[in-house]
């Protein structure tokens, strides 16, 4: 029973590993290491959130990932593929909105789609369906500079979603918002990812955030050596942004974590 | 949400064409009191008619000049050669940008050569252009050329160079190619500057062309200027410069035109006072 419950665990029950990073070592020029040793899975479908002080590295780990960065030592594969900028199965989402000033929020949003091939008349369909989610059908034909900061980034996110790749790499998207505003967008991004089934790793200093979406929080060594703890975030899903503030068990993993990032940057 | 932003956009045109009328009575005015002014000040004889001539002689000159379309063959060599250097400037110009803007070791080579050439007076080089390019409109257009080329060339690289470098990451990563990150990004980003630059080369074509006649042709206003100014015209000279000015303001209208329709986008919804 012991044995069949292990091996179950080992192959067919759990989702397939998405992301592997091993021994990963980054350097901007020779002085030193930005990361040294650090090792990272995540698993198809899994929604992850890296927290860490300003300056651990989470971001690059993030762009290692995605291609933009080069690894100078250990392996990495994102899809059993090394990572490469402008893949066809990567979206990454800016901390900046980075909306075209001239398209409309629907040329926004179509925007992404026509870069990734899709004819006209399926642009306009998918990009309608998505502005509808985030909530921004009567906003549709405005230019961006009408648009406040919480409109623009849910233009990024229907824009990065209308795309269906399948691994979001996602770097601090709602660190120019409110935390009114946050809440909303928290609620918008679950929303999107719970209907796609996608992998996301999501980088943010922003503790309730990282507890609100994710199924694992990573927290990370100020040293630039990787991940030091890993809380699991156990909250049933659907989740709710709002609800979740007035949550006990919520509260407790917040605590938790602020400990162990605490901990982390001594 | 909507609902705020038309309420604002019809603000906005409401100020716009309710007071569209009172701008344009207010212009009026204006254009009356100068006149009037002109007019007024030499009746007075606190200046000489020889010298500033009067409003009343200036429409009289635009009257002899129109009346048998004795002006129109000058006037159509002077149009051509601003359009023609209006174009290549434009098309040269653009073309330049692009390449130094895509070519960083290209243009740090040729750059303090731009600026060089740019730093000549081009208006003393006029004679040289007459001498290598004879007195046709060859030369005047060569000197309206080397004045609206510059300024079309820099005002398209300053806007390729400021582009919005997250809008670029962004399309690579969404997998755009070279090929569309210049029609979609670069270009539409470099379009308030370009429009800039089109109005100032424009003007510049129009001045290097008339100067240009002045130094040496056989036909244009330029001509014209040279022999009313040689007989103390002044009414002539004075109606000659305000059909060049109505002329520019024509083509630039255009442009206006053109420009409220292509960056509609760039009106954004908070004035800064």
């Amino acid at each position: 029973m012991v044995l069949n419950a292990t091996s179950d665990q080992e192959s067919g029950n759990w989702p397939p590993v998405d992301i592997s990073v091993q021994g990963l070592a980054v350097s901007f020029g020779q002085a030193r290491y930005a990361l040294t040793g650090v090792d990272l899975s995540v698993r198809r479908g899994e929604f992850v959130a890296l927290i860490g002080a300003s300056g651990c590295g989470k971001t690059t780990l993030l762009n290692v990932i995605a291609g933009l960065v080069p690894a100078a030592a250990g392996t990495v594969t994102v899809g059993g593929a090394p990572p490469a900028a402008g893949r066809a199965d990567i979206c990454y989402v800016l901390a900046r909105d980075a909306l075209l000033p001239w398209r409309t929020v629907t040329g926004n949003v179509e925007y992404g789609l026509e870069l990734s091939g899709i004819g006209r008349e399926e642009r306009a369909r998918k990009a309608a369906s998505y502005i509808e989610k985030v909530g921004l059908l009567a906003a549709r034909d405005l230019y961006p500079s009408r648009l406040s900061q919480g409109m623009r980034q849910r233009v990024s996110l229907a824009r990065a979603f209308a795309v269906g790749r399948s691994l979001y790499l996602m770097d601090e998207p709602f660190s120019a918002l409110d935390s009114q505003t946050k809440l909303v967008l928290h609620d918008h991004l679950l929303g999107l990812w719970e209907s796609s089934g996608t992998t996301v790793v999501f980088v943010t200093h922003d503790i309730g955030e990282a507890i609100t979406l994710a199924d694992r929080v990573l927290v990370m060594s100020k040293m630039g050596t990787g991940v030091v703890d890993e809380i699991r975030v156990d909250l049933a899903r659907p989740r709710s942004a709002e609800a979740l503030q007035a949550d006990a068990h919520y509260h407790d993993l917040y605590r938790r974590t602020w400990m162990s990032l605490k901990a982390s940057a001594q | 949400m909507t609902n705020i932003a038309n309420s604002e956009a019809n603000l906005g045109a409401a100020v716009r064409s309710s007071g569209g009328r009172s701008i344009l009575v207010a212009r009026a005015l204006f254009l009356a009191a100068i006149l009037a002014t002109w007019q007024g000040a030499v009746a007075a004889g606190l200046a000489s008619a020889a010298f500033i001539s009067t409003p009343a002689g200036v429409a009289q000159s635009l009257w002899h000049l129109f009346k048998h379309g004795e002006v129109l063959p000058d006037l159509g060599t002077t149009v051509l050669e601003i359009v023609i250097a209006f174009a290549l400037s434009v098309v040269f110009g653009i073309a330049t940008a692009v390449v130094l803007d895509r070519n960083d070791w290209l243009n740090r080579i040729v750059s303090p050569f731009l600026t060089a050439f740019n730093s000549m007076p081009r208006i003393a080089l006029g004679p040289l252009f007459v001498l290598w390019f004879g007195i046709g409109i060859a030369s005047k257009v060569v000197l309206a050329f080397s004045l609206g080329y510059f300024i079309m060339l820099l005002s398209t690289l300053g806007g390729l160079k400021n582009v919005d470098r997250d809008l670029l990451l962004m399309s690579r990563l969404f997998g755009a190619s070279e090929l569309r990150l210049f029609r979609h990004v670069r270009f539409p980003w470099a379009l308030p500057s370009i429009f800039a630059g089109l109005k100032l080369t424009l003007i510049y074509c129009s001045a290097g062309a008339v100067i240009g006649e002045m130094i040496a042709a056989k036909s244009g206003l330029g001509v014209l200027l040279q022999s009313f100014s040689g007989r103390f015209d002044v009414a002539g000279v004075l109606a000659l410069i305000l059909i060049v000015a109505l002329l520019v303001m024509a083509l630039t209208s255009l442009l206006d035109l053109a420009e409220r329709r292509l960056l509609e986008w760039t009106k954004g919804s908070t004035d800064v006072p």
